[in-house]
């Protein structure tokens, strides 16, 4: 592992930690990582934090380049990064702000099973799922699509997998921006994006990707739980999975061609994985018209796995998914860009939400969420490695004022997967899983010691973080029953 | 014989690789990505199938560029195509500008490890050595 960070971390309090403007010269706007002591150790590992303060070169950055709790190192920026820019002053879009997996997401469904009633058929059940859904590197799906109707996925997103029978309207009422993002251009994606996504739709994809049987074992804020029809012991699903080859190679291209804006728009930022250019530039505007089909791509192979896994239930337990009651709870994007609205200074201003590796997280009252959250907040959900925990939240207005509306995405990781491969043997693993009750399947040999709960920090120290901190307030907390993998 | 060493990396792969010329180098490097994800090196692999010749080429603006379009261009072709590449013959090469052919087989062949989702410019590194070239690339995966 490499060495620790030596920079200077200023203790704003107990959860809010600053990198100053003066570490480099270039920072336009301080650093904030949000963590507590024992985290910060963790935080310091690597190198992750000098990405916090190289993010903050960003033209048109505004009040900080800021840092979830599950920061880590990623190529550029940080995993657990969330910066803005004003787009009226300059304020840039970088696909390396986004990342390859464009609109990384998750999403939770709940069932009307109590664990007890069903305890003796999850092994069946996980392996019903493991069989229905194509997972793996390069998996490919029964779902086949023509070029005609790739393009209409990458304007509709998750409606038209609901209109090709895959679920229902009130799927989409539950889906971060409907399911689907306007403003998508199809004509800026490129052929071999095309291509790469031809045969994906409705497959889960490897590493960190999931689908996860889970049950209720905490409840946190009881009216929030009754607002949500959730109660302890009840069985919940979260699917994890992203835009696939198609949202790999959007990134692709728009990293290479903005590598050439930095000269051509006076751009000095350390690293080139931070290749950028102005919201408002014909590169910048090409780049959000092709994210953002990447970006409903990813929301329809959601909606299709979801299908998948209803389909799997119905199997299993010889029910319809409405009378087993699999409703969705919210799907989350944290792989994305947004162009968003808030109040700096007193004045309004459009801002570039760069969210990588990072949750949205709008409090309640928000004029894009749903009638159903209007009063909660939205929904966020925060899936943890597959030992332990994983956690329902909501955003909070405090969120809304610090962090432009975000909040952390899982539980980050700590050991690299060749260290995580190294210190943990497959028996030893998959024997410690058993003993806790959760049983495992995986397409690929190495998915299961890479993805192992000691490669990862603990999610309930995440999650504490993040809700005093007062950036999203816990609900409820889960713990995994049966996981598949890619 | 893994002529490759990894570097850890938190959220990643990364690797040191080298080779006594250009040509080297880029072969031994995509020979790395591919060893990574379905270990090619590995001399257990049962060769079924009659392997499948693609042809690469490509320009770009710089070495580093060039390198990194390389290992991406192989990543893509092997999930249109759904092979896994073991061969590369690099057949010109300079700063700019490249001409290959990759030969692969069926990834259904393979035991399959590891998705690399792309070769990143991220503390990206080509320099001579005294005995030829060297580079260090990392990989989000």
């Amino acid at each position: 592992m490499s060495e620790i960070w030596q920079g200077p971390l200023e203790k704003i309090d107990d959860f809010r930690w600053r990198i100053p403007r003066s570490y480099k010269p270039g920072m336009r706007v301080p650093g904030v990582i949000y963590a507590d002591e024992k985290l910060l150790k963790d935080i310091r590992q690597d190198k992750a934090a000098e990405q916090v303060a190289n993010v903050a070169f960003l033209p048109g950055i505004v009040n900080a380049s800021l840092a979830m709790p599950d920061i880590h190192w990623g190529y550029g920026f940080s995993i657990g990064g969330v910066a803005a820019t004003d787009i009226e002053n300059g304020g840039v879009i970088s696909p390396g702000g986004v990342g390859f997996d464009i609109n990384c997401g998750i999403r939770m469904l709940k069932t009307n099973f109590q664990y007890d009633e069903i305890k003796n058929k999850i092994k069946d059940l996980v392996y019903v799922l493991f069989s229905d859904i194509p997972s793996g590197v390069g998996s490919k799906g029964d779902i086949k699509v023509s070029a005609r109707e790739e393009k209409d996925i990458l304007i509709k997103g998750a409606k038209w997998a609901v209109e090709k029978g895959y679920g229902s309207a009130e799927d989409l009422e539950c889906t971060e921006e409907y399911g689907a993002i306007t403003g998508a251009d199809p004509d800026a994606v490129s052929e071999r994006a095309y291509e790469r996504g031809k045969a994906q739709s409705g497959t889960l994809g490897s590493g960190n990707h999931f689908v996860e049987v889970q049950m209720i074992d905490q409840l946190y804020d009881a009216d929030l739980c009754d607002e949500f029809g959730l109660t302890e012991g009840q069985v919940t699903v979260m699917i994890h999975s992203g835009s696939r080859g198609l949202g790999y190679e959007v990134c692709k291209n728009y990293s290479e061609s903005m590598m050439r804006c930095l000269q051509k728009y006076n751009i000095n930022v350390p690293d080139k994985q931070l290749a950028c250019a102005p919201v408002n530039s014909p590169e910048g505007k090409a780049y959000l018209g092709a994210m953002k089909c990447a970006a409903n791509y990813a929301w329809a192979n959601r909606q299709c796995l979801m299908h998948l896994t209803r389909q799997a239930f119905e199997r299993t337990f010889n029910m319809s998914w409405q009378k087993m009651g699999m409703f969705l709870i919210y799907d989350v994007a944290h792989n994305i860009a947004k162009i968003e609205k808030y109040t700096l200074g007193g004045q309004e201003k459009t801002l570039c939400v760069h969210r990588k590796g990072a949750t949205r997280a709008f409090g309640p009252g928000h004029p894009a969420l749903p009638q159903r959250y209007k009063r909660t907040g939205q929904p966020v959900i925060i899936p943890g490695d597959m030992g332990r925990n994983s956690y329902l939240l909501v955003g909070t207005q405090k969120a809304m004022e610090e962090t432009f509306g975000s909040t952390c995405h899982g539980a980050g990781r700590l050991k690299s997967r060749t260290a995580a491969t190294r210190s943990i043997s497959l028996d030893r693993l998959l024997k410690e899983l058993e003993s806790k009750g959760i049983i495992v399947k995986a397409t690929g040999r190495g998915t299961i010691l890479e993805e192992a709960p000691q490669a990862y920090k603990d999610v309930n120290e995440v999650v504490n973080v993040v809700h005093n901190a007062g950036i999203s307030k816990r609900v409820c907390r889960m713990r995994p029953l049966g996981v598949i993998k890619g | 014989m893994k002529n490759y060493e990894i570097i850890d990396h938190t959220a990643d792969i990364g690797i040191r690789v080298g080779g006594g010329n250009l040509a080297e180098l880029f072969s031994n490097a995509a020979m790395a990505m591919f060893d990574i994800i379905a270990e090619v090196g590995s001399s257990t692999r049962q060769i079924t199938n009659s392997p499948i010749s693609t042809s690469v080429k490509l320009k770009a603006d710089s070495l580093e560029e060039l390198f990194i379009n390389w290992l991406n261009e192989l990543l893509s072709l092997s999930a249109i195509k759904g092979l896994i590449f073991f061969d590369f013959k690099i057949k010109k090469i300079q700063e700019n500008f490249l001409e290959s052919e990759a030969v692969g087989q069926n990834i259904e062949n393979y035991r399959v490890n590891t998705e690399i989702k792309a070769a990143t410019y991220h503390q990206l590194k080509i320099e001579k050595t005294t005995s030829g070239w060297q580079a260090e690339v990392i990989f989000d995966v």
